[in-house]
């Protein structure tokens, strides 16, 4: 009995470890979608921010070395969002002053952070694959005491090895909440919807639908950024070249499947999470690897499609 | 994009656009130097490989008379041209029906693989094995197209989610293939055997891989225009591009539209796979790298929805790419700086009110623009 509640636990654990960046970046695609301006660069911010947020804390230790060590994680995660937030800038920009088609502008994105990510991994590293020989820092862990009585609930709530989850973990679960807050009981997310919903509408309403639009672009950025940092200084310990592997895409699909509600979004990218750890604990059978790794890839598509017949139905 | 009913007005646009791509391509390629400036030691020496590398040298001595040099690496501009053309004109048709297909690169490794498959099993001689492989290439090509158009239609899912998930999918497929079934047992690396000279497409040029396929392009982009521009379907896929409320209101057939032009698409990305397959490579290796769809997607936008300019678009990337690879050969530049001259040319290309300031002080942007609305003229006046 308690075994299988520590199965349980265990999974839950992993599922919430490998969901957390799509949460974040699936939440931010929600803000830019639901103000209009479809947010498609959500993987190549995720990368930029992985990268710098590792970058900058090597970096800042090297440079500054006054600096407690203890800080370091968190001076590149700010450097990560922030350099999230900036490519997000530049798509506001050249959407909203330049009347450039935002999908297109968004794969561009897409592009210049997987190109800008490997240049400068070569330039500054010297490899082309990973900062492995960096030794960069992690965000710390934060451990709930007091259930070690309780196996299961322990695994729950601090993870497999009982070192407690990530800091970033309880954070995407908190941003999930906090933005349902914000789009459902604030003014400002009220204006945000309705700039989404009908553009004309909300203008003659005198709504800034141009200043709304940048900051939900800017609020998407400083999700996916989050999104990124985590999979750098908390799912590894490096930047991988292209390590976000899909997962801005699959964010993408989880706000088109949670039918544009943060909840919604919040289970999908929950399912795609659970998606791949799926697929690496089918890794250990002997499944060819090829079929292990088509699973996530048609768990998307088979969500997009019962969601599709769904809508229909009603 | 909007001079789709005014043939007059086709004529001057296509100057302007032929200025505003220079601006973009010049802008982008200013970025590029700036990060090469910040990066290089010998940033001029860099730019220059990257601007020239691609061309061949020619050299003349008494003792031998005209020599050409580098014959190889201008080969390798052609053979990418030529399937930079097929791919930008398999991202361009999905396009011009405002479908952002993304799957050009699932539909090539399919494709790639039919056509490789085909020609290992049927063998014979050569007027049997081509058309039999070409055929299996545009089937499978077509196919794989129509998936995304159907779900969209069907089930209304994200085209771009879906191609991209599909991309996944058909290079798992496609290795899985080669690793459990067309594995070569006696090669070196995980690889389907060499194809049978039969099945190979003829070289032009010796010691490169430039083929017949060449003279494929231009029919091909001919093909891809008369189908738009001449057909009741290509209407269809432009009007629901370009006034998709119009297309509905008047009836049009929308999700056939929708539908057929990723399919199409997919047909145009099957003769890439086939160039790659059966020209190209001879064999296909298990590691072939994914990815040159998004080249095909640059190659699309800087042609402007006209498939008429994709072969003279590929041919200008397939330099700068070649030029790239000479970069990092000869200097301290890596060769993902040309992915963010990509990138900027993308951005560039697409911001359409970025350059507008450029022309609108001539009397013919005043007169556009006063065409359209005459507040925004009287605005920016102020």
């Amino acid at each position: 009995m308690t075994l299988t509640a520590i199965f349980i636990a265990t999974l839950a654990a992993s599922i919430l470890r490998a969901a957390t960046p799509i949460i974040f970046a699936a939440l931010g695609g929600l803000v830019s979608d639901l103000a209009g301006a479809i947010n498609v660069a959500l993987e190549g911010l995720m990368l930029v921010a992985a990268f710098f947020a590792v970058i900058v804390s090597v970096y800042a230790g090297r440079w500054f070395p006054g600096l407690p060590p203890a800080l370091l994680p968190w001076i590149g995660c700010i450097a990560g969002v922030m350099s999230a937030m900036l490519m997000s800038a530049l798509l506001a920009f050249f959407h909203l002053e330049w009347r450039g088609e935002i999908i297109v502008c968004g794969i561009a994105l897409n592009l210049l952070a997987a190109g800008l990510t490997v240049f400068l991994l070569v330039t500054i590293v010297g490899d082309k694959g990973s900062t492995a020989s960096l030794n960069s820092p992690a965000l710390p862990t934060l451990h709930i005491p007091g259930f070690s009585s309780m196996p299961a609930l322990d695994t729950l709530l601090n993870g497999e090895s009982r070192q407690g989850h990530h800091v970033l973990c309880y954070a995407a679960l908190l941003a999930a909440f906090a933005l349902a807050t914000f789009l459902e009981r604030t003014r400002y997310g009220t204006w945000i919807r309705a700039v989404g919903e009908n553009r004309e509408a909300a203008l003659t309403a005198g709504i800034p639908v141009k200043r709304v639009q940048y900051v939900a672009l800017l609020l998407s950025g400083l999700l996916a950024g989050l999104g990124g940092v985590y999979l750098s200084m908390g799912y590894l310990t490096l930047f991988q070249a292209e390590m976000t592997s899909g997962r801005g895409f699959l964010a993408l699909a989880a706000v088109f499947l949670g039918a544009r509600g943060a909840w919604g979004t919040f289970a999908a990218a929950l399912l795609f999470g659970a998606s791949t750890v799926l697929a690496t604990q089918l890794g250990a059978l002997h499944i060819p690897t090829q079929l292990v790794y088509m699973l996530p890839p048609l768990v998307t598509i088979t969500a997009l499609v019962i969601a599709g017949s769904r809508r229909k139905l009603r | 994009m909007s001079s789709l009913f005014f043939d007059n007005a086709n004529a001057q646009s296509g100057r302007r656009e032929a200025l505003r791509l220079t601006i973009a391509i010049g802008a982008a390629l200013a970025i590029g130097f700036c990060i090469t400036l910040a990066v290089s030691d010998e940033p001029i020496r860099a730019y220059l490989a990257l601007l020239t590398g691609a061309l061949p040298e020619f050299e003349w001595s008494h003792a031998q008379g005209w020599q050409v040099h580098r014959i190889v690496r201008f080969g390798s501009v052609i053979e990418d041209a030529i399937t930079l053309s097929f791919l930008g004109l398999a991202i361009l048709i999905p396009f011009c029906a405002r479908q952002f297909s993304l799957g050009a690169d699932g539909q090539m490794f399919l494709s790639a693989l039919a056509a490789a498959a085909v020609s290992l099993w049927i063998g014979g001689p050569w007027y049997l094995v081509l058309p039999a492989a070409l055929l299996a290439a545009l089937t499978i090509g077509f196919l794989w197209g129509l998936i995304p158009g159907l779900l969209k239609a069907r089930f209304g899912a994200n085209e771009i989610v879906t191609t991209l998930m599909l991309n996944l999918i058909a290079v798992q497929i496609y290795r899985l293939i080669i690793t459990e079934v067309l594995r070569d047992p006696h090669a070196g690396m995980i690889a389907t055997p060499t194809l049978p000279d039969s099945a190979l497409i003829p070289i032009l040029v010796e010691r490169t891989n430039v083929s017949v396929m060449l003279f494929a392009v231009p029919f091909a982009a001919f093909a891809a225009w008369l189908f738009l521009m001449r057909t009741t379907w290509g209407y269809e896929i432009r009007v629901v591009g370009e006034a998709p409320d119009f297309a509905r209101q008047t009836g049009m057939p929308v999700a056939r539209a929708m539908i057929l032009s990723m399919a199409i698409g997919g047909l145009f990305a099957a003769l890439a796979g086939l160039h790659i397959s059966n020209a190209l490579l001879k064999r296909l290796p298990v590691d072939l790298t994914p990815g040159i769809g998004f080249d095909g997607l640059v190659v699309a936008l800087l042609a402007r929805n006209d498939p008429k300019n994709v072969p003279l678009t590929a041919c200008l990337y397939a330099y700068l790419r070649v030029g790239a690879q000479a970069m990092e050969r000869t200097a301290d530049v890596s060769r993902e700086v040309v992915l963010v001259i990509q990138a900027f040319i993308i951005l560039f290309v697409v911001a359409e009110g970025l350059f507008a300031g450029w022309y609108c002080v001539s009397p013919a942007g005043i007169w556009q623009r006063w065409r359209r609305t005459g507040k925004d003229v009287l605005e920016a006046r102020q």
